[in-house]
């Protein structure tokens, strides 16, 4: 045991060490910050027609009392978005009795069609496919990168007669969901365009729910 | 056929009823304040297709029973209806209504059909075209036969009990396809149907049970008035979390923890050097 001088020299190990750890922690945080960022909005949907005031036709209108059929709708039954690498099969989907919302397909692996509003061949209106980003239970869905696509990136629907219809994305938007303008995504007026619809945001882990919903809008190829 | 007995004394109450039937709610706003109405006319009566005039103008010639006509936008004010055979003068008129009033803003139906009793009447009934809930379809029934009082039945169910002519009763229920009929109050009697109704969502379906009992010329028009959806509740996308792409809070505590510890490095080795 010998004394080098009057003052000890400390070693600098723990100094060192407390330093490496300290920057490594800061240069994870700065990388986890970086790496997901929620993406910027961009784009806006067209706006729905507002409600055409009809001139009024030169002989009123007969129609037959007759009770209507079942009127056939035209339903997609699957949904490719190659930028995503998203091909699924599409589901005709109405609303949960129990809360009002739409019945999204439990299955996260299949997107739904909402039948009530406008279909595969529609010329008006905005045609609604939504799907789970992601569930508890089975892991990311097949929208689960929705908030990832560009503008001008193609989706295409597949009808049942094996028939597509190409749209072009022009706006992707993510509201809170107690913000969303949902009149206007589920408008039967104005121009045809496909609207697709998950979850995101940030996450409350007890409610289990997203804040947000990401609209994306894309309009015929 | 039903032989009719057309006069115009039965129809001098009527007006009244059409004025208060239609203007009961809005009587009380100021004219500038009203809207066009939306007028249809519903032809109930078995038999005699009809010339429809609006004051004095011919405006749905030929009108064969079973149609629905319109709607027409009319401004909120006092109409002169007229009933005639086809090619026949106003003066020959089968059926009129002077002064009738449309109040603004409303959609109404003026169904020509048959009273209790057997005699052709004009009555207006006022439409129900609130919004529905998103999966909802409006089921509204009407008598305007000839007939006693019914029970509609759906599948097989009473929905609506004990309804007699003029009267309506409606309900907001699940869009579908139901299976429908009209039995004699209290009865399993059927005189009506069985028909498939497909109520579609965010329509109102208008089913009006029309002709005679006893001439055995029972049947049901139907009338729709479509647009009156709304949009989901909301859409519950996820439930997982995965999709969180927000810094969870954690990592900021370990950033803070980071600065500290490498503050508390530097100034080590600063202190050991000196």
């Amino acid at each position: 045991m010998t004394h080098d001088g009057a003052r000890p020299r400390r070693k600098p190990g723990p100094a060192l060490l407390s330093l490496i750890a300290g920057a490594a922690l800061v240069t994870s945080f700065g990388v986890v910050s970086c790496q997901d960022r929620t993406p910027a909005d961009f784009g806006t949907p067209p706006v729905a027609a507002p409600v055409s005031t009809e001139p009024e036709p030169a002989q009123v209108r007969i129609h037959d009392g007759r009770t209507p059929a079942t009127a056939a709708t035209d339903k997609p039954v699957r949904l490719t978005i190659p930028a995503l690498r998203v091909a699924v099969p599409v589901t005709p989907v109405g609303i949960d009795s129990s809360t009002g919302d739409l019945a999204i397909p439990e299955n996260v692996n299949t997107v739904g069609w909402y039948r009530f509003g406008p279909d595969f061949s529609a010329t008006t209106g905005s045609i609604v496919i939504a799907g789970h980003v992601d569930s508890a239970d089975a892991g990311k869905g097949a929208l689960f990168r929705l908030d990832t696509l560009r503008a001008a990136d193609t989706v295409t629907l597949t009808g049942a007669d094996g028939h597509t219809r190409t749209f072009r994305v022009t706006a992707r938007e993510r509201y809170r969901k107690t913000a969303i303008p949902l009149d206007k995504y589920f408008s039967r007026d104005g121009s045809v365009r496909l609207t697709l619809i998950t979850c995101g945001g940030p996450f409350d882990s007890r409610t289990r729910h997203y804040r947000d919903n990401v609209v994306v809008t894309a309009v015929p190829a | 056929m039903h032989s009719l007995h057309f006069r115009r004394t039965a129809t001098v109450g009527l007006a009244a009823l059409f004025a208060f039937g239609a203007s009961g709610a809005f009587a009380s706003l100021p004219a500038q304040a009203k809207a066009g109405s939306k007028v249809s006319v519903v032809h109930g009566i078995p038999g005699q297709p009809v010339d429809v005039y609006v004051n004095g103008k011919k405006t749905i010639p030929d009108f064969e029973p079973g149609k629905v006509a319109g709607p027409l936008t009319l401004p909120a004010g006092e109409y002169d209806i007229a009933l005639t055979k086809p090619g026949d003068a106003i003066a020959d008129a089968l059926l009129t209504v002077d002064n009738a009033e449309v109040p603004g803003d409303a959609n109404i139906s003026l169904v020509a059909h048959l009273n209790e009793a057997g005699k052709p009447v004009l009555t207006p009934f006022v439409n129900d075209t609130a919004k529905l809930a998103a999966g909802k379809a409006r089921l509204i029934v009407r008598h305007t036969a000839a007939a006693p009082a019914v029970d509609v039945r759906a599948g097989g169910k009473p929905v609506f009990e004990d309804l007699t002519n003029p009267k309506e009763a409606k309900a907001d229920i699940a869009a579908g396809t139901v299976s429908a009929d009209v039995v004699l109050a209290g009865t399993q009697t059927r005189v009506l149907g069985p028909a498939d109704l497909d109520l579609k969502e965010g329509t109102a379906t208008i089913v009006y049970a029309v002709g005679s009992a006893e001439d055995k010329s029972l049947d049901l028009v139907t009338q729709t008035i479509d647009g009156l959806h709304s949009a989901p509740g909301g859409v519950p996308g996820g439930n997982g979390g995965r999709a969180d792409h927000s810094v969870p809070l954690p990592w900021y505590g370990a950033g803070a923890v980071g600065v500290l510890l490498a503050m508390f490095g530097l100034v080590r080795l600063a202190t050991a050097r000196r």
